[in-house]
């Protein structure tokens, strides 16, 4: 249990801390993950001969839920700044914020995913139903997995397991949230604005080569 | 055997609250340029650089401030920019070829 803590200062051959080190490892990983299924969506964008499409998006609701989410970045901050001056209570209020607007979120993402399916938007009604709702569903579940890591950290720390010298643990769930976080900046930013404006995806790529070279 | 960084070193160098405050407000200023943007009537080649840029900067922000990779030890930004860079170059390909970016 004192190592789950991240308690102990191991020795390591890198110098890093492993947890920190796989963390990050992941991380990485889900780069790839999430670039894939964006870059499905992009390629089949605007090729669905069915059913409605990029035009029924939302954009004012989720620019809210964006800014919701950043926002859940900042408190995620303030939490691990708390714990690393001993401020259990602090770490507790900003941790519980950053869970209440993850849950938020996923309420928007519900709202969305219920008008999508009134109007007629399922993963099986066409190539733009499926790439968006299994990517923004998978983002959603990421979304979920951390709202429910946050709160057992809030739970753990009412029993004497998060404490100052286990801000690790904090950062650590921390580094995986603002994950979720940027990732949702790209799929905004990539997938609503610029989807939603009708920019081919070649335009899109255009200007990713540009930005490249 | 080298030992685990001093994490209270490390603290040292993080940004603090003031500046994770200021960070949020420049990340919300820029989503409200997005969305201004997004109803402006522009080319859409001009609308794609200028919203890109803008979720990069972001983007940027977000990793290098508030997950301290602007402020830790270069392997962990080695194991986040590596498969980025790669994922990046692998989805220009795919537009490329299968987004007609020739047409």
């Amino acid at each position: 249990m004192q190592y789950l803590a991240g308690v102990p200062e191991h020795r390591t051959s890198t110098g890093l801390n492993n947890r920190k080190l796989l963390m990050w490892a992941f991380l990485g990983s889900d780069v790839m993950f999430f670039g894939s299924l964006i870059t499905t969506h992009l390629i089949y964008r605007g090729q669905s001969l069915t059913g409605p499409a990029e035009e029924i998006l939302n954009i004012p609701v989720t620019s809210i839920s964006t800014f919701v989410l950043l926002m859940s970045s900042l408190a995620m901050v303030l939490a691990l700044a708390a714990i690393q001056r001993g401020n259990i209570r602090g770490m507790r209020l900003w941790l519980s914020a950053t869970a209440v607007l993850g849950m938020i979120f996923i309420g928007f993402q519900m709202f969305e995913f219920y008008e999508f399916a009134h109007l007629g938007l399922t993963p099986r009604t066409n190539l733009f139903g499926s790439t968006f709702l299994v990517m923004t569903g998978f983002h959603g579940a990421h979304v979920t997995f951390g709202v429910f890591w946050l709160w057992s950290l809030v739970f753990l720390s009412f029993k004497g397991k998060v404490r100052q010298d286990t801000s690790l643990d904090v950062e650590i769930a921390g580094l995986y949230w603002h994950f979720v976080d940027i990732v949702w900046i790209v799929i905004f930013g990539v997938v609503y604005l610029i989807g939603a404006y009708g920019v081919e995806a070649s335009d899109a790529a255009h200007a990713v080569a540009g930005m490249l070279s | 055997m080298a030992t685990i960084h001093d994490h209270a070193a490390e603290h040292g160098r993080h940004p603090g609250v003031r500046q994770y405050i200021t960070i949020a407000v420049i990340l919300g200023i820029i989503t409200l340029i997005e969305v201004g943007i997004f109803f402006l009537e522009i080319t859409s080649w001009l609308m794609a650089m200028i919203l890109l840029t803008l979720s990069l900067s972001k983007f940027a922000l977000v990793v290098g401030y508030f997950m301290h990779l602007k402020f830790d030890d270069k392997r962990f930004m080695a194991l986040f920019v590596i498969p980025m860079i790669a994922m990046v170059s692998i989805a220009v390909v795919l537009l490329a070829v299968f987004g007609n970016l020739t047409r």
